[in-house]
This record gives C-alpha cells, sequence and structure tokens, in this order.
C-alpha cells in the first residue's frame, strides 16, 4: 500500500491538520460519495461527516496501518452506510425488511475506484481500452480511425493496464 | 534464453491476451511464448486483476470528476470550530464540579448565587455565577476564579445582537468598580471570554456586564449585598 500525504500519529487532532487533509483528498472522497449515494447534496453532508468524525478520533488514527486516505475512505464508508441506513427508514423499505446491504456499497467502490483510476491515466491508453474494450470494437478499425499500426494499439492496451495497475496501486488497492 | 527485445513484443501483446482480445497464431505463439517465460507470465499476472476489474466501471463515468463545492471545507472547518469550543466548555464546566447550567434563563425572579467549589480540598474555588432575571433569549453566566493578581473572569453570552461590545467591572465593597475588560459578542461563537480584574475575589460582591444598551449585573459572595446591586443595575 502507497502512503500518500505527510501522515503523522494523531494526524488529524487539530484543525490544522483536518484542513490539510481536507485539500488532499476531499475531491475524491467527495467523487465517491457522489458516485455511492447518487446526490449532490447528501454526497457533501457525508464528506462533512467523514472529516468531522476523522477529527473526533483523530488520535486513534495510526499511520503504520493505513495511510491517511485509505482510513478516511473507511471512514465514508461507514458514513454512507448510516446515510443509506437513514434514508431506508420508510415504511415501504421495513416491510420487505430490506437491509441496505454491504454488497452494492463494495461494488460502488469498485467501479469509483476503476472510474478514478481511468480518469487518471493518459488519454491515450484510456482510448484505447474504450475502444476495444467497452465497446468492443476490432483492433484494426481502431488502428485505422487513430492513423496508428494495429500492433500501437495493442501494445496501449498493454502500457494502459499497466498504468491502471499503478494508479490503483497509489490509491490503495491490492490484490 | 530469450532476447530482451522478442520478450518485450510479446509483453506488449500481454494487455490484449489479459482482455481475451488475442486470436489464431498471436495467441498461439504469446502461450508458447508464456510457458518458457517466468517474466512475462509474473506480468500477466499483474495485469490479470486489473483487467478482471474492468467490468466494473462505468465509461460513461470517465470524463471529469464532480467537485465538491468550495464552501464546503469551509464549513467543516467551521462545525470542527464550533464543536472544539463546545468541548472546551463542557470540560471547564466539569472541572467546576459538573455543575450544569443552561441557556435561556428560566423566569426566576430572584438573583441566584451559586457557590461551586472544585472536587478536592487543594484545588482553588472557583465560583460560578448567573445572571438572572434577564430578559428573554438572553442568558450571561460567569466563572471567577481566584489569582494572585486578581480574578480571573470567564464570560459566557448569548442572544445579544452579534457584534454587541461588553464591558465588564467587578464591583468591590463600597460600590468600587475595577475594570475586567471588554469583549463583542459574536453569533453563532459558543466559546467563553476571558477578562481579568485587579479586585481580589474574596472582595467582590458583584459582576458587571454593560452589553450598551442594558446593564446587567449579578452579585458574588454576599446574596443580600447582591439584591440590592441588581436592583440598582437593572434596566438604565
Amino acid at each position: 500500500m502507497i502512503q500518500l500525504g505527510n501522515s503523522t500519529r494523531g494526524a488529524l487532532s487539530r484543525e490544522r491538520d483536518v484542513r490539510e487533509a481536507y485539500a488532499a483528498h476531499s475531491g475524491e472522497l467527495y467523487g465517491f460519495a457522489v458516485r455511492s449515494l447518487g446526490d449532490s447534496g447528501l454526497a457533501e453532508e457525508a464528506v462533512q461527516e467523514t472529516f468531522v468524525r476523522a477529527w473526533r478520533a483523530g488520535d486513534r488514527f495510526d499511520p503504520k496501518i493505513g495511510s491517511l486516505r485509505t482510513w478516511l475512505f473507511a471512514i465514508l464508508r461507514n458514513v454512507v452506510i448510516d446515510l443509506g441506513r437513514a434514508r431506508a427508514v420508510r415504511p415501504s423499505v421495513a416491510e420487505g425488511g430490506v437491509e441496505p446491504a454491504v454488497e452494492p456499497l463494495d461494488e460502488a467502490l469498485q467501479a469509483w475506484q476503476m472510474e478514478e483510476a481511468m480518469r487518471r491515466i493518459g488519454e491515450d491508453h484510456r482510448r484505447v481500452l474504450v475502444e476495444t474494450y467497452y465497446r468492443g470494437r476490432p483492433y484494426a478499425e481502431v488502428a485505422g480511425e487513430l492513423g496508428v499500426p494495429e500492433g500501437t494499439v495493442k501494445s496501449r492496451v498493454y502500457y494502459g493496464l499497466r498504468a491502471l495497475r499503478v494508479v490503483l496501486e497509489e490509491m490503495g488497492y491490492e490484490d | 534464453m530469450k532476447t530482451r527485445n522478442e520478450c518485450r513484443e510479446w509483453r506488449e501483446l500481454l494487455g490484449a491476451y489479459a482482455l481475451g482480445h488475442l486470436e489464431g497464431d498471436e495467441r498461439a505463439g504469446l502461450e508458447a511464448h508464456l510457458e518458457g517465460c517466468a517474466g512475462c507470465r509474473e506480468e500477466l499476472a499483474a495485469l490479470t486483476p486489473v483487467a478482471q476489474m474492468l467490468p466494473h466501471a462505468d465509461p460513461a463515468r470517465f470524463g471529469p470528476a464532480p467537485q465538491p463545492p468550495p464552501e464546503l471545507g469551509q464549513r467543516i472547518a467551521a462545525t470542527i470550530a464550533a464543536e472544539e469550543q463546545r468541548t472546551q466548555r463542557r470540560q471547564r464546566r466539569r472541572l467546576l464540579g459538573g455543575f450544569a447550567f443552561g441557556g435561556a434563563a428560566a423566569a426566576v425572579a430572584a438573583v441566584l448565587l451559586l457557590f461551586v467549589f472544585g472536587g478536592s480540598s487543594d484545588q482553588k474555588p472557583v465560583q460560578q455565577v448567573r445572571f438572572a432575571d434577564l430578559p428573554e433569549g438572553i442568558s450571561i453566566d460567569a466563572t471567577l476564579e481566584p489569582h494572585a493578581y486578581g480574578t480571573e473572569i470567564h464570560m459566557y453570552v448569548h442572544g445579544v445582537p452579534s457584534g454587541t461590545l461588553c464591558k465588564v467591572w467587578l464591583r468591590g465593597p463600597k460600590g468600587v468598580s475595577y475594570p475586567a475588560g471588554t469583549f463583542r459578542y459574536r453569533w453563532g461563537d459558543d466559546s467563553d471570554a476571558v477578562l481579568s480584574s485587579a479586585l481580589d475575589l474574596s472582595r467582590t460582591r458583584a459582576v458587571v456586564v454593560d452589553t450598551g444598551r442594558r446593564t446587567f449585573a449579578a452579585p458574588v459572595n454576599s446574596p443580600a449585598a447582591a439584591l440590592d446591586i441588581a436592583h440598582e443595575e437593572e434596566p438604565t
């Protein structure tokens, strides 16, 4: 796992530390909150609650266990579950006994991670992955459109996957 | 032993292979190479989980990520600052002996005088003073701590217009006033104003606060004397 930021023990116990953590991680946290809650207002609420909880528990953060980013995401995940529960407290839901499952949230996190990784790799790499994988277009056709040899499209697919791997590792992803 | 260039040619096919896009001779050739090349097998093993994660993503969401509104950070900072002040205030009250006093003063006509002493005998006696009989919506509380230099005063004001300049005095025997300083009340600010006066706490008879339009007083040490002062100082 790659450590991001200058994390030290009790990294969020002071207001200044929260500001630094916010500057470094709020974009990602917000992105995931929007992705999983599907609502920008709720997402803002979730991010705010995440930083407040992190500040309250600031002394318990230990960079030896994981990065600040990973810790914040773990808190946000709980906040999103809580918000989901709060939304689910409706008669129609209670009747069926449907508890907002953890599974879809983890799927949302995986999806968001991959989408964020895609945003971070180079345009050339993202393009060939979108065309060949997501749109299922033949390599020759994509090569013709881009004006490059077919072999170049294949090598871009390879370097694109490698780049994704590096970015995912930076984001704390582990196999 | 493979040459580095040969390996690289095969290696650059690993992406398409991991996605299941390689067919025919190319695929057969790469698989034959993989059998004899641990390095390329390792590389494939590193790419496979990434390839397996691709279906989770929605390509319609590869565009710029939504950004939090610029004021969200300030809102969080303000929330934390307010909570920190509340915590400090609670800790202070706990220190004073766990006595809880609330915001809006109950409709108590009589002036209240409260002595609160620390839990153990070696602690300095701290006096908690409540301003009673205030207009509705306004609350004023104070704690007084004795020091060698005089008295330390913590003022908690609520409900007067934001920006109100408050002047504070301690009143001694024979009505002599000792200035304790000024502070400004800001709406939403939960913190206490810390002031000090040269008058000894043991000689202090009242705390007086001038909020511009009104002057309020609360008795200290002597309930009898206090009632007089409160009467004298009420609505100007």
